[in-house]
């Protein structure tokens, strides 16, 4: 991950992309049953002890979906959390199935820009 | 009972069987529609990058070819993966569908209110679908408690939202099965299925409608190969 740093959470950048693309976040949060079915779909929760973190409607909802409901006023800790998320245990490899077709991919995708938008994204060097 | 009491449940009962039963069906019908125009709104329709020209996909293979290419579908869908999940998860929605339009009673409301009733399955028959609604309905309790991957995702609302579909069931049962207080239990029969009803285009019991809709016509969201729209983004811009 990028360096942890102490500048306070630019909300601006956020709001944006939050107001960019409020219907298709608001329709995916709605939709989501919260059922789990999508877990099996992810090859990263079968290969990791099948941790519910690395649940695809897990990623989407702890990222994007907590800056939709806190409309983007969350501190630089869960910021760094959320990147943990959406880099470190997502690849965006689109293969996750929402038996409600939830585009999760897309959603996660907005997830790594708010966190980019914050300076928080995935470091390869380390 | 007092008085006052037998005054307010009588008033309270013709309120919920009279008007607030009106509003449940226009709440529910217009919120349906709006949900749906809205949907329309918030999408474009795009001509997709058409790779193989589509009267070529649709016609391609024999019938064997084709049902091999269903079989494919279907096992690597949920029915294939979980089926245990997908099979409850099928009764419990279709019981909570066809159930009520079935009912015995219903249609005799239905008669008396505006002379029209559809076919009634027997008394038994909806007792043992109503019971099988409430047992699907308990497992996906249990299963929110106690599978670690629901309840990682599991918020205070979706066991509301589980009790507010059950609710009008186990009611009815309770009520037809003359347990505990009768006109108490009819009473919140009909108030429950009112609040599902009007809840149903502004909760997640939306995924009712939106199950079908942007699957039929959102490409990208696992649509069909003939899904013509897409996201309508306010400008186009980086974020």
């Amino acid at each position: 991950m990028s360096e942890p740093t102490n500048l306070p959470v630019d909300p601006e950048p956020i709001r944006e992309i939050l107001k960019n693309h409020q219907q298709q976040i608001r329709l995916g949060l709605r939709m989501c049953a919260h059922c789990g079915l999508c877990a099996d779909s992810c090859f990263l929760y079968r290969a990791n002890d099948r941790a519910p973190e690395y649940m695809p409607s897990y990623k989407f909802l702890n990222s994007i979906g907590v800056l939709f409901k806190k409309k983007g006023k969350v501190g630089k800790p869960a910021v760094e959390e959320m990147g943990a998320l959406v880099f470190e245990n997502c690849v965006l490899c689109t293969r996750c199935y929402c038996p409600f077709g939830i585009d999760i991919p897309a959603l996660i995708t907005l997830g790594r820009r708010a966190c980019r938008s914050q300076g928080v994204f995935r470091a390869y060097d380390k | 009972m007092t008085h006052s009491e037998i005054f307010f449940l009588s008033a309270m009962g013709e309120w919920i069987r009279g008007p607030l039963a009106w509003a449940a069906f226009l709440i529910c019908g217009a919120g349906i529609f709006i949900q749906y125009r809205r949907l329309l709104a918030m999408t474009r329709t795009q001509e997709p990058l058409q790779v193989i020209p589509l009267d070529e996909v649709q016609t391609r293979g024999s019938f064997a070819d084709r049902l091999t290419g269903w079989l494919i579908f279907l096992r690597i869908s949920i029915l294939g993966h979980t089926p245990f999940m997908a099979g409850v998860s099928l009764i419990f929605h279709s019981g909570l569908m066809i159930t009520p339009l079935f009912v015995l009673a219903h249609n005799e409301l239905l008669d008396m209110a505006f002379g029209i009733s559809f076919v009634s399955f027997s008394e038994a028959m909806t007792t043992k679908m109503t019971l099988l609604v409430v047992a699907c309905g308990a497992f996906f309790f249990l299963r929110r408690i106690f599978v670690r991957r629901v309840r990682a995702i599991t918020a205070p609302s979706d066991f509301v939202l589980l009790l507010i579909a059950v609710g009008p069931f186990l009611t009815g049962w309770l009520a037809h099965s003359h347990v505990l207080n009768y006109q108490l239990m009819i009473m919140l029969h009909i108030l429950s299925a009112e609040i599902m009803l009007i809840m149903i285009p502004f909760s997640k019991f939306s995924h009712m409608i939106f199950f079908f809709v942007s699957r039929r016509l959102i490409a990208g969201e696992h649509g069909r190969i003939t899904a013509r729209r897409v996201w309508r983004y306010e400008r186009l811009s980086n974020t």
